[in-house]
């Protein structure tokens, strides 16, 4: 056996004959180390290839390395210590699955492809002006969101929300983004209907989004939600949950927690604005993070 | 210390190869052998590979014992990704074997990764084809690992 398939044999489209030795015949620790360049997705379709590779493809050597540095630190947070002795391959898969942080208004998962870290923080979260006066905001059940729930802006004139996370992010590029909403949904003779009366004056002034780190980092946008039509304002953004990416940071020493402050304010007071809904922050690998689809929306840094 | 003295060694089908001192130690099993013999006169013999394929590995370590210092980064990666091209898929694998079987860490890897680029985004049926693989799975153990990948292939629920 060994290094000796390629044998010279009549065919010349760069495949075996059939019956000629392939890749079958190569060991499972080569198999291992195909797999480390290969993605976890890549890895679970090809197990079934035949038995070598299934073997190689249950190697805790091979998923040690998909595992991102604080995985420890995620299982911690499963309750009952869940997880701490299964092989490497099985705590990918249930680190994939959001877990629960900071009594439910937070999560953290692992974007399966990548084996990125990604956060959510719910607008519970978050300290948002005027959250408990009821003629300002409201909390409203949604199924479209992670928490399943959202806050709704009636109308308000000093708009600021602001939250904080700290969490021990593997060292790289991170972008973060605001889960918004024009208008909300609403029941209408047993329909569920998109209703925009109460949206108005985001097209007035742009939204001012921030994030910044503990190590002083920090990005700024600004962002029309809405833009002015002629017959009032009009966008594309409407009834769409969209995200607004507010800017990246670097994580570069992954062995200390990372905070990351994040806030949006339009606190101009001679206008009033209102129909927003606020879901969350997300935090995701920078090369995971989607387009702001809102591009007709005017924005500047 | 440079060492001057060549190294003899001998392919799977008997063919002697004589290459320098710094380019056997690129393989971490002849550095550990020749740490222990010095240099001797007589043939290491390599029984797992065969001459086409030392051949190959011999090219490989002869440039990348010459670039270290003189060649940039990016030109090298050229010349490894030109290495590699063209070559079908049984010598592809018997090279990456024999990187392995001889301990020569950035073949291994260049190796490795262009398996990997090979296979990726095609089904397990035409891998299967391409290189030759006989399914010795049974249904039902096939079963039993979709069961156990399904996870991977599930659509994200939440947004």
């Amino acid at each position: 056996m060994g290094a000796n398939l390629s044998r010279v044999y009549e065919g010349d489209d760069g495949r075996p004959p059939a019956g000629y030795p392939g890749l079958a015949d190569i060991p499972e620790n080569c198999i291992a180390g195909i797999f480390r360049h290969l993605s976890p997705l890549d890895i679970c379709k090809l197990a079934r290839l035949n038995r070598a590779f299934k073997g190689a493809a249950s190697s805790d050597l091979v998923w040690a390395e998909k595992l991102p540095v604080c995985y420890q630190d995620m299982l911690s947070k499963l309750p009952l210590s869940k997880g701490q002795f299964l092989p490497k391959k099985e705590i990918y898969a249930l680190l994939c699955k959001p877990i629960s942080l900071d009594n439910g208004t937070k999560e953290v998962w692992l974007d399966k492809a990548t084996g990125g870290v990604c956060l959510a923080i719910s607008a519970r979260a978050m300290a948002i002006t005027g959250i408990d006066d009821h003629r300002y905001w409201r909390w409203i059940p949604c199924e479209e969101s992670r928490f399943h729930e959202i806050a709704y802006l009636q109308q308000l004139w000093w708009f600021e929300v602001d939250g904080v996370v700290k969490f021990q992010l593997p060292a790289g590029e991170y972008s973060l983004s605001f889960r918004l909403r024009l208008g909300t949904s609403a029941r209408r003779l047993g329909r569920r209907v998109q209703v925009f009366n109460q949206v108005h004056g985001w097209d007035l002034k742009p939204v001012q989004f921030c994030l910044s780190t503990s190590d002083g980092q920090h990005a700024t946008r600004g962002y029309y939600l809405d833009q002015a039509g002629e017959d009032g304002p009009v966008g594309d953004a409407r009834g769409k949950w969209t995200d607004y990416h507010v800017g990246n940071f670097v994580v570069e020493n992954e062995n200390k927690l990372t905070e990351v402050k994040f806030s949006m304010t339009q606190i101009d007071c001679t206008h009033s604005k209102g129909g927003l809904s606020l879901d969350s922050v997300s935090i995701v690998p920078s090369k995971l993070q989607k387009e702001t689809e809102n591009k007709h929306a005017g924005c500047y840094s | 210390m440079v060492k001057e003295c060549k190294v003899k060694l001998k392919s799977s089908d008997d063919k002697i190869f004589e290459v320098d001192y710094a380019v056997a130690i690129q393989s971490q099993i002849l550095n550990n052998t020749l740490g222990h013999t010095g240099c001797t006169d007589s043939a290491l013999p390599l029984h797992n590979v065969s001459s086409q394929i030392l051949a190959k590995v011999i090219d490989y370590c002869e440039y990348h014992v010459n670039a270290s210092s003189t060649i940039s980064e990016k030109d090298v990666k050229m010349w490894d990704q030109e290495f590699v091209k063209h070559l079908d898929q049984a010598t592809l694998l018997d090279l990456l074997m024999a990187a392995q079987y001889l301990g020569i860490h950035n073949l291994q890897e260049l190796t490795c990764q262009t398996v990997a680029d090979r296979i990726k985004d095609k089904r397990p049926e035409d891998i299967r084809e391409i290189f030759n693989i006989q399914n010795d799975l049974t249904p039902e153990e096939e079963e039993e690992i979709r069961c156990e990948n399904e996870w991977a292939f599930e659509e994200e629920v939440s947004p």
